[in-house]
């Protein structure tokens, strides 16, 4: 008998057999493509009434299983100074950041999360959470503070500055988990059952386990303690190539955890060398259609992309003991640009409902 | 200090990424009388390729490199004006940056670091590039390798015009263009004419000495 989205859901979380593998492709800002009113980025980016009835239509043509919240990766730069150039179509980006001398680090002020863009996302997920919460699992989503802080300061600073400016940088780095403690206080204040963090830079081709440890592990640990407290199933989000999955899955304990896999990086680990690893054993692990496939790519290859991984994931989840801990995901955010191919997204969903059975 | 201690120091400033140790032993090797092209190659190109590998096994990451990278330029600031110009006429110029449209340029730095630990003379455009400065810089600094980079699937495009300019300006003949970045791939450079594409600043560097 077919599940209904949450039953399914849950049953995944839980490792529970299911009627079919759950399905979502991050699909979120090209979601405004599909409002009745001509929809630009920037408007939908900036008004949480278009940002929660993207999300809404979304679910309403695709029919996946969750949703969450993400807008893009300078909102908490905006928010606390940086300068961000918004195009009408394209992803919004630092162009002035806000930190560009040592002492900058130490002078940062957190901002009021129900204003600027923070409030927009706040705005939006209440809207959206309550109005598909009967329907499927939704998740706030917010970044990380190493994240939030590369994206006001520039990355190649950040990274320099850890050793020519350590402890500059753990003072940012304090200012931007308060920032986030409040963000998430807020989100708790929402109906959304989970909040999603980007901790992105946990990548070993960024950062060895001393480094993430030192300047972000550390801070994120209480982000994670919070997240719970005030209610949340905390999940994380990282399409980094070569993620930290045994800082941020086992360590951790993210109840969901979305990766991206990247082919031509050694050592990028596949659908199923992740759960043969034993990361889906208590987590439930999502991934790893390409995003740019749902730009590039026809229908009928995506397709075949799909079917595949549904066959290396079912094999591999049956091989493991495993009934359902895997969602079909697009691993970085489907492109939010006007070229993206919705038919593409759509023949993800439909393709997982149709062969992502799991008979072991 | 013997020539080979002043070349042992500039690659052990290179590697543990000290920036002023860099700059001193660069004056140190010229107030010697070593040859600036000879301090670039046996003691900044020799500490940053050892970096590199390092890198590439993961024994060092990101705030590594980049400090590597920092002491090698600042000890480069103070060689290249002492590098004869028939010498380096010699060396092959490389256009490189970030497609319009995206920011994110560490990958774009790390293959310039590489390209120039590479003994290539590289002229960065930065990052949001647009296309007409690619083909403007390529015919201005006679540059027989341009090299794009990008991080995001919609900046993609990018490339492809990019590569067109080329063609409509007559320039697409007299380089070799090499892409690369997390959305792109072999397949994707072949499709809007590149003619390689690298993984990574290690990958990069050895395909364009392999069809220079």
């Amino acid at each position: 008998m077919a599940m209904s989205h949450i039953e399914r859901a849950m049953a995944s979380i839980t490792n529970q057999p299911v009627d079919r593998l759950s399905v979502y492709p991050i699909a979120c800002g090209v979601n405004r493509r599909l409002l009745s009113t001509p929809t630009t980025y920037s408007e939908w980016a900036n008004d949480p009434r278009k940002f929660a009835e993207a999300a809404i239509a979304g679910y309403k043509y695709f029919d996946w299983d969750w949703y969450f919240g993400l807008m893009d990766l300078s909102v908490m730069a905006g928010d606390i100074g940086a300068g961000v150039r918004f195009d009408e179509q394209n992803t919004p980006f630092v162009t002035d950041p806000k930190i560009k001398t040592p002492e900058d680090y130490e002078t940062l002020r957190i901002p009021d999360v129900h204003k600027g863009r923070c409030g927009v996302i706040l705005e939006g997920t209440k809207l959206f959470a309550e109005r598909l919460g009967k329907d499927i699992i939704t998740s706030g989503f917010i970044e990380g503070p190493l994240l939030a802080l590369t994206q006001t300061a520039g990355a190649e600073k950040v990274f320099m500055d850890m050793y020519n400016h350590r402890s500059a940088v753990h003072k940012a780095l304090e200012t931007f988990t308060q920032f986030d403690a409040d963000f998430t206080r807020a989100f708790g204040q929402t109906a959304a059952p989970g909040l999603c963090w980007d901790y992105l830079w946990g990548s070993y081709s960024c950062l060895g386990d001393q480094e993430y440890e030192e300047f972000e592990a550390k801070y994120a640990r209480e982000l994670n303690a919070l997240t719970a407290e005030v209610g949340k199933a905390f999940c994380v989000h990282n399409c980094a190539d070569l993620p930290h999955l045994d800082t941020q899955v086992k360590g951790f304990k993210p109840v969901i955890y979305s990766m991206a896999w990247y082919p031509l990086i050694p050592g990028s680990m596949t659908a199923k060398e992740v759960i043969m690893k034993g990361y889906s054993d208590n987590c439930l692990m999502a991934g790893n259609i390409d995003p740019q496939a749902f730009i590039r790519w026809s229908p009928e290859k995506i397709e075949k992309a799909t079917i595949n991984l549904l066959q290396e994931v079912k094999t591999a989840l049956c091989a493991r003991g495993l009934h359902s801990r895997y969602v079909v995901a697009s691993g970085c955010e489907v492109p939010p640009s006007l070229t993206t191919k919705m038919e593409n997204i759509k023949m993800v969903v439909d393709t997982t409902k149709k062969y992502g059975q799991v008979t072991c | 200090m013997t020539r080979e201690q002043i070349l042992a120091g500039l690659e052990k400033a290179v590697i543990s990424g000290k920036k002023q140790e860099a700059v001193s032993e660069a004056r140190a090797a010229l107030a010697s009388g070593i040859k600036a092209l000879d301090a670039v190659d046996f003691g900044l190109i020799k500490g940053m390729t050892i970096v590199g590998d390092k890198y590439a096994a993961h024994e060092l990451y990101l705030p590594q490199v980049l400090l590597a990278a920092d002491a090698m330029y600042g000890a480069l600031d103070v060689l290249l004006p002492h590098i004869p110009k028939e010498d380096t006429k010699k060396r092959t110029n490389v256009v490189i940056g970030v497609v319009e449209g995206d920011v994110h340029d560490i990958g774009k730095n790390l293959v310039k670091t590489m390209m120039t630990a590479g003994g290539m003379t590289v002229f960065d455009l930065g990052r949001d590039v647009p296309i007409e400065n690619f083909v403007v810089s390529t015919k201005e600094k006679d540059a027989t390798v341009v090299a794009m980079s990008t991080l995001m699937t919609p900046t993609m495009d990018g490339m492809k015009q990019c590569v067109d300019g080329l063609i409509e300006s007559g320039l697409r003949m007299k380089v070799k263009i090499i892409i690369g970045g997390a959305p792109t791939s072999k397949e994707f450079a072949d499709d809007i004419g590149a003619d390689l594409h690298g993984i990574n600043a290690q990958e990069a560097v050895a395909k364009l000495k392999a069809v220079l």
